[in-house]
C-alpha cells in the first residue's frame, strides 16, 4: 500500500498516545491533515478539513463521546477507524459495523487496520 | 349424652393416622393408613416402623429425626415433604411422597408416651408439579407447604408463623380480583408497610397495574400455569408517600387449588434481589473502567518507551529516562489512588517532581488548587519532563542556576503556572525541539485546551501555562 500524501484526521485526547500515533502514521507515510484532542475541535475539523482519506477516532475524549464528530464524517463518506481501550465492546450498536482497533496498538496493527479498511491495493 | 367412642372416630377418619410407642413400634393405625401402606394392622402391630419399612436414605433419617424431636421436646413436628417408598401387599415397591405431622401423646406427668402421625399422600400432587417447569426447588416445596396448610388446619398456626417470618416474601391472593388474604412481614416491607389485607391488588398497589402484573395474575388464575421470573424489574412504592422505586425481584405466581382442583387464588412468593442486581451492575462498571484504564495506561507507557528509545542511541541514558518517566506516571497514579481517582492537589504534583532539588536552587509555591484526575496525569508528565530538562540542560544543570515555580488561579478561574529558570546555560535547539517540549505543547494547548508562552533566553526557559477551569476542574473524569 502506498500511503504517501494520503490525508488522515486524528482525534485522540491523551497526549502521549497521540504523539505515538502521529509517529506511527508518519512512519507509514501518511500526512496528518488535522488533529483534535477535544470534542468541539473534533466536530469543527470533521466538517471543515478537506480531502480526507480516513479518520482515526478515539471513542472517549475528555469525558465525552466522539460520535457527533463521527456522524459528520460518516455523512461525508470518510472511512472511520475507531480506537478504544474497550475494543469492539466500546462501540454502541449503531457503530458496530465500523472498524475498531483496541488500545494499545502497534505500528503493524495500525497498518493492518488501515489496509483492511481502505483496501490493500490502493 | 352418649360417650363418644374415640376409637371408632379414629378408625373412621378419612386421613391416614397411626400411633407409635417410644420404640417407634406400631400401637394403632386406622384403616385409611392400612390402605395407604397396603398392610393390614395385624402385620403392623408391635412392629418397628423402620424394620417394616426400611429407609437408609435421607428421607428415613429425616423421619427418624422428626420422631426423636417429638419424643425429646414434647412438641409437634411437621415434615412438609418427604419422599418415602412403600412396598405394597403384592411386593411391588412404589415411590411415594408424603406430608407428615407428628403429634406427641403424653401421660398425666407430661411425658411423651406415644407419637401420633398423620400423613397425606401428596404423590399425585408432586407428579403434577414435576410436569410443570419450576425455576427452583424451594418454590414447589413452598407451594406444597401452602397446599398442605389448606388441608390440615391443625398445624396452620405453625405454618403461618413460618411464612410470616421467612426471609423470602409470600402473599396469598384470593378470588378472581386477587384480594390479599395473607402477607408475610418481608412482603409488607417490600411494599412500603401498606396494610393491604382484604383489598384487591389493583386497589392496594395501583402502581403495578400498568406494569402488567394484574394481567399476569389474571392469566395464572384462569389458566392455572405457574409464572416465574428472575431479576424482574418492578417499580414499587416501597417507602410510604414516595414515588415508586426501581426494584428487582425473583418471584413466582402459583395457582392455589382446592380439594376438587379448582383454582381459588394465587400464591405469590419471591426474593428481593435489588441490592444484588445493583451490586452486580456497579461491579460490571468498575471492571470495565479498570480494564479501560489499564489499556490506556499501557498505551501511554508504550508511547513513553517508544519516544524514549527514539530520542537517543545511548542505552544507559534511555534506560534512566524511561525509568524516571514511568516513575513519574506511577507517582501520579499513587496520588490519585489515594483520593479514589478523583483529583490531586497541584502543590503535591510540583513537590513530587522538585523535592529532589535543594531549597537554594529551587523555590516553588502557590495556593491549594485541586485538579481533576486527567489533568493530574497530564501535568505530572509535563512537570517531570520540564524538571528533567532543567536538570540535564537547563538552570539546574549548573550550580549557580535556579528555578522558581509559581501558580495561582486568575480572574477567569484559569490555572496559571509560571516556570522561570535563571542563571542557566542558553538552551540548545535540540531541547526546544525535544520530546519534553513537544509533550508540553501538546498537553497544554491540545489536551487541556490552554495557552502556553515559551521563552528560551540566555537565562534558560521561561514558561507560562494557563489552563481553563473547564479542563482542570473536578469532574467525573474518564480516560481514553
Amino acid at each position: 500500500m502506498t500511503s504517501a500524501g494520503r490525508r488522515v484526521l486524528v482525534v485522540e485526547d491523551e497526549t502521549l498516545v497521540l504523539i505515538n500515533l502521529e509517529d506511527i502514521l508518519e512512519q507509514l507515510g501518511w500526512s496528518i491533515a488535522a488533529q483534535a484532542m477535544r470534542l468541539p475541535e473534533a466536530e469543527r475539523l470533521a466538517s471543515s478539513v478537506e480531502a480526507l482519506d480516513v479518520a482515526i477516532l478515539d471513542v472517549n475524549i475528555g469525558g465525552a463521546k466522539v460520535f457527533p464528530a463521527a456522524q459528520i464524517l460518516r455523512e461525508r463518506g470518510v472511512p472511520i477507524l475507531f480506537a478504544t481501550g474497550y475494543g469492539r465492546d466500546g462501540l454502541p450498536p449503531e457503530w458496530q459495523d465500523h472498524a475498531v482497533i483496541a488500545k494499545p496498538y502497534s505500528q503493524a496493527d495500525i497498518e493492518r487496520a488501515l489496509d483492511r479498511l481502505l483496501g490493500a491495493d490502493v | 349424652m352418649a360417650e363418644l367412642d374415640f376409637a371408632r372416630i379414629f378408625e373412621a377418619l378419612p386421613s391416614p393416622f397411626m400411633i407409635l410407642d417410644r420404640d417407634l413400634c406400631y400401637v394403632a393405625a386406622n384403616s385409611a393408613y392400612q390402605e395407604v401402606v397396603g398392610t393390614p394392622f395385624d402385620r403392623l402391630k408391635g412392629q418397628n416402623l423402620f424394620a417394616l419399612f426400611p429407609n437408609e436414605g435421607e428421607a428415613g433419617e429425616r423421619l427418624r429425626q422428626s420422631f426423636e424431636r417429638v419424643l425429646a421436646t414434647g412438641k409437634p413436628d411437621t415434615l412438609a415433604y418427604i419422599n418415602y417408598p412403600i412396598t405394597d401387599a403384592d411386593g411391588t415397591v412404589t415411590n411415594r411422597y408424603w406430608t407428615a405431622v407428628h403429634v406427641p401423646l403424653t401421660d398425666s406427668d407430661g411425658t411423651v408416651q406415644h407419637v401420633m402421625q398423620n400423613t397425606v399422600d401428596v404423590t399425585d400432587l408432586v407428579r403434577m408439579r414435576e410436569a410443570t417447569t419450576l425455576p427452583y426447588g424451594s418454590i414447589s416445596a413452598a407451594t406444597r407447604l401452602i397446599e398442605r396448610t389448606r388441608e390440615t388446619e391443625a398445624s396452620s398456626a405453625e405454618f403461618r408463623r413460618l411464612f410470616q417470618q421467612a426471609p423470602a416474601f409470600f402473599a396469598v391472593l384470593s378470588g378472581p380480583t386477587h384480594v390479599f388474604t395473607f402477607t408475610s412481614d418481608s412482603y409488607i416491607k417490600l411494599i412500603g408497610g401498606r396494610n393491604v389485607i382484604g383489598q384487591a391488588i389493583a386497589q392496594a398497589m395501583p402502581e403495578i397495574v400498568e406494569q402488567g402484573f394484574v394481567e399476569l395474575l389474571d392469566r395464572v388464575y384462569s389458566e392455572g400455569h405457574v409464572h416465574a421470573a428472575e431479576g424482574a424489574r418492578v417499580m414499587l412504592e416501597n417507602e410510604p408517600g414516595q414515588p415508586p422505586k426501581e426494584t428487582f425481584l425473583d418471584f413466582s405466581y402459583n395457582p392455589i387449588r382446592d380439594g376438587a382442583g379448582n383454582i381459588t387464588g394465587v400464591f405469590v412468593q419471591g426474593m428481593d434481589r435489588t441490592e444484588s442486581v445493583r451490586a452486580a451492575r456497579r461491579q460490571r462498571l468498575l471492571i470495565d473502567e479498570l480494564n479501560h484504564r489499564v489499556k490506556n495506561t499501557l498505551a501511554t507507557v508504550q508511547s513513553i518507551a517508544s519516544q524514549t528509545l527514539r530520542s537517543t542511541s545511548d542505552f544507559a541514558q534511555a534506560r534512566r529516562s524511561l525509568e524516571a518517566r514511568i516513575m513519574a506516571l506511577s507517582n501520579a497514579h499513587t496520588m490519585l489512588s489515594d483520593r479514589h481517582w478523583h483529583d490531586a492537589e497541584l502543590g503535591h504534583l510540583v513537590c513530587q517532581e522538585l523535592s529532589a532539588f535543594g531549597d537554594e536552587q529551587v523555590d516553588y509555591g502557590g495556593p491549594a488548587l485541586v485538579v481533576n484526575a486527567k489533568t493530574t496525569v497530564a501535568l505530572a508528565l509535563v512537570l517531570h519532563e520540564m524538571a528533567a530538562n532543567a536538570a540535564r540542560h537547563g538552570a539546574l544543570s549548573v550550580p549557580e542556576g535556579n528555578l522558581a515555580v509559581r501558580w495561582h488561579r486568575d480572574g477567569e478561574g484559569q490555572l496559571v503556572l509560571e516556570w522561570i529558570e535563571r542563571n542557566g546555560p542558553t538552551p540548545a535547539e535540540t531541547v526546544r525541539q525535544g520530546f519534553g517540549s513537544r509533550l508540553l505543547r501538546m498537553v497544554v494547548t491540545g489536551e487541556l485546551g490552554g495557552g502556553l508562552d515559551l521563552n528560551y533566553d540566555q537565562n534558560g526557559l521561561r514558561a507560562r501555562l494557563s489552563i481553563p477551569a473547564t479542563a482542570y476542574a473536578e469532574q467525573e473524569a474518564r480516560f481514553d
